[in-house]
């Protein structure tokens, strides 16, 4: 699209994107949220998605698992079409069984955790393996386990969320998510929900993943991490991409003006 | 000589021991049944009272207004009743004339049902309108099917939230099958009155049924006491 | 269930019961039955009355008990700093508080009153349900007449919960212009 300011205008790309969006709009009664969004992710990318309050990032991220339908727009996970079926002004699922198929890809990690609260960690953790992908529940018990000793949580495994602390949760929580073996995991805002001392632990498990080659998309308010970590930043605003390009040369300035602003005020406090 | 205190309740051949037992089991069963019955009523009630459509909520709202503003004793005639007047004339078009009547404990089964259903449907509604909605799109968002959600994640929070208030519908209901001895039930209630009429001596035997009830209403409600514990530990710190 | 009371521990007695116990038990207490009171304990109707009244009589005393302790802490200390105490607080401070507090609840009460008094016709009262009991038996039209009679209900503990509705708006008068 012609108005996007681009710091960098070729990708040296895979052939198939992990995700690929065209055109995406979303409407909530006649407010547009979404204004044609156009968005490719390739493995191994980390791309933060940055913007003001407001500006559609988590309706955008939502589209990606499904959780909100688009009005408007196509979107393939892994060279997949998903079958979305126009219904008046909207679209509709048209294929149930695709979809709950590529929700375990396309695992997501929410704000506030959202642990299921009648189990515990380790039955979280094994939830979605044994009961969605129907795999062996001794097998899932051991990638379970192993999956939380990697973010420090093995020994609260028969702890239930409301005995953690909101750090632990959301580490819980991404373990969760790791566990259906995703090929891509997006993150709205995890972090927002937590006290400022208990950030660090869940920046440092995200810190890893993004080390060891995940495809990862994060909605954040945390400048510093999006900077350091993200092979790419796409700035909304206002329900479209303003800027999109690698973190130092957007955080260098003079790409887009709004940008700018946003992180100038950002740095005010 | 009369027969003592100890004879009249014993087991003995003066002994109305264990018809008051017999009759103890089927107030036992007929709660337990009707209550069961009421859950599903219930779930029913709550679902019609969620549903998107209009009509679908009316519909909801107007079993649990009626069957909780009319009096019990009413919908105990009225199945009782009714029951057998829609099969006799079921039947005498049929071709069997005559008249036929349902078994008290069927038809009683379903009268506590309805009404105790018409309020557990409120209670499984508030339940589930306190779920924790980013759960259930956690859920969604691994791929879980409507189904699914509904008995891994849905069903049981709900059921956790639902039990204390449901308790106290248990207790009604138990209290409600003494009605069913209008209908010649020979449940607690009626036995005792039976045994009153021919000791005449009506004050032993309902006080024995009162403390019967209060008994059976102990025990119940210490079990569901212990599993209303048991379910609320995950919630505790 | 809409509002929630306090837990109801107190009756786990069967009514029916309760009606019969004094309908039937009383009679055999021989110096009750020389009393000036057995006109009265005779009738099925003063002893569905003792009956009713007894019943609820232990939950309305929760109700007034969950009502006044409802009462906050800072509202009676502004009461003492004006001098108030004893009656006078209780009279012009505690009491109109815990009278709205515990209204409501009281209210749901009074509808399973108005049900409860059904009952009655089973020790031979002609009331209501045993006027619809009498023609269902004589007619069986069992549909008719339980519609009819329900409804006459329905419309009871409509008109109870309105009047309750109304005074507590009335007691909430003050208020109304939040609600604007
Ligand atoms: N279910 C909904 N119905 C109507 N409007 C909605 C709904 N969900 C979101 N919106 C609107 O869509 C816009 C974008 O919301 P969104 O949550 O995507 O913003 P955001 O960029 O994630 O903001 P934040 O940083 O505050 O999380 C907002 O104006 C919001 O009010
Ligand atoms: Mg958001």
């Amino acid at each position: 699209m012609a108005s996007v300011n681009r710091s960098v205008v070729a990708h040296n790309t895979p052939a198939v994107p992990a995700i690929s969006v065209n055109d995406l709009h979303k409407r909530y009664g006649t407010v547009e949220v979404l204004k044609g969004i156009d968005f490719r992710a390739h493995d191994g990318e980390v791309v933060s998605i940055l913007g003001a309050s407001g500006s559609g990032k988590s309706t955008f991220l939502r589209c990606l698992n499904l959780l909100e339908l688009p009005s408007a727009g196509r979107l393939q996970i892994f060279g997949e079409k998903v079958n979305l079926r126009p219904s008046g002004s909207n679209l509709r699922i048209g294929d149930r069984n695709q979809v709950d198929r590529l929700r375990t890809q396309v695992a997501m990690v929410f704000q506030n955790f959202c642990l299921w609260s009648h189990m515990t960690v380790l039955e979280n953790l094994m939830e979605a393996p044994v009961h969605v992908q129907r795999r062996s529940r001794g097998q899932v018990r051991d990638e379970a386990e192993a999956m939380l000793k990697r973010v420090g949580l093995i020994d609260r495994a028969k702890a239930y969320p409301a005995q953690l602390s909101g750090g632990q949760q959301q580490r819980a929580a991404i373990a969760r998510a790791l566990v259906m073996k995703p090929r891509v995991l997006l993150f709205d805002e995890p972090t927002s929900a937590l006290d400022p001392e208990l950030v660090g632990e869940v920046l440092k498990v995200m810190r890893d993943l993004a080390a060891e080659g995940r495809t990862m998309l994060i909605v954040t308010h945390e400048m510093a991490f999006a900077r350091d970590v993200s092979s790419r930043i796409v700035f909304l605003e206002q329900g479209r991409i303003n800027a999109e390009g690698l973190p130092q040369e957007l955080f260098r300035g003079g790409v887009s003006e709004r940008f700018d602003q946003f992180i100038a005020r950002f740095n005010q406090g | 000589m009369t027969p003592g205190m100890f004879d009249l309740l014993g087991f003995g051949p003066q002994g109305w021991g264990l018809p008051l037992l017999q009759a103890a089991g089927i107030t036992i069963s007929a709660a337990l049944c009707g209550f069961l019955l009421g859950s599903v009523f219930g779930i029913g009630g709550a679902t019609l009272k969620l549903a998107r459509s209009p009509v679908l909520r009316l519909i909801g709202q107007a079993y649990t207004t009626i069957f909780r503003g009319v009096p019990e004793i009413l919908v105990v005639y009225l199945f009782y009743f009714g029951g057998s007047v829609v099969l006799t004339t079921l039947l005498n078009t049929g071709g069997f004339p005559g008249f036929y009547s349902l078994p008290s404990f069927v038809m009683g089964v379903f009268a506590v049902g309805i009404v105790s259903g018409a309020y557990q449907a409120e209670v499984y509604r508030s339940a589930y309108l306190r779920l924790d909605r980013g759960q259930i799109e956690a859920g969604a968002s691994c791929g879980m099917s409507k189904f699914l959600l509904l008995r891994r994640i849905i069903g049981p929070q709900t059921l956790r939230f639902a039990l204390p208030a449901l308790g106290n519908i248990w207790q009604s209901a138990l209290k409600e099958t003494s009605l069913l001895s209008v209908i010649g039930l020979t449940e607690l209630l009626r036995q005792a009155g039976t045994a009153a009429g021919s000791t005449r001596q009506p004050l032993l035997f309902y006080a024995v049924a009162a403390a019967m009830f209060l008994v059976i209403g102990r025990m119940t409600g210490a079990v569901l006491g212990r599993m209303e514990n048991h379910l609320a530990k995950p919630w505790r710190r | 269930m809409d509002r929630e009371g306090p837990r109801r521990t107190v009756s786990r007695h069967p009514l029916l019961l309760q009606i019969f116990l004094i309908y039937y038990g009383l009679g055999q207490i021989a110096p009750l039955r020389h009393s000036a009171l057995w006109p009265f304990l005779r009738e099925p109707y003063w002893c569905a009355i003792l009956a009713l009244a007894l019943n609820t009589s232990a939950y309305t005393a929760e109700i007034i008990r969950g009502a006044v302790q409802a009462v906050p802490a800072h509202e009676i200390e502004a009461g003492r700093a004006c001098g108030m105490s004893g009656f006078l607080l209780r009279r012009r401070i505690i009491w109109p508080i815990a009278l709205r507090q515990g209204l409501a609840v009281y209210g749901s009460e009074a509808i399973l009153m108005i049900k409860a008094t059904s009952l009655a016709s089973i020790i031979t009262l002609t009331e209501l349900t045993g006027i619809a009991h009498k023609l269902i038996s004589s007619t069986y039209r069992v549909f008719e007449i339980f519609i009819v009679t329900g409804a006459i209900y329905l419309a009871l503990t409509f008109l109870m919960s309105t009047a309750f509705a109304l005074f507590e708006r009335q007691l909430h008068a003050h208020h109304a212009h939040r609600r604007a």
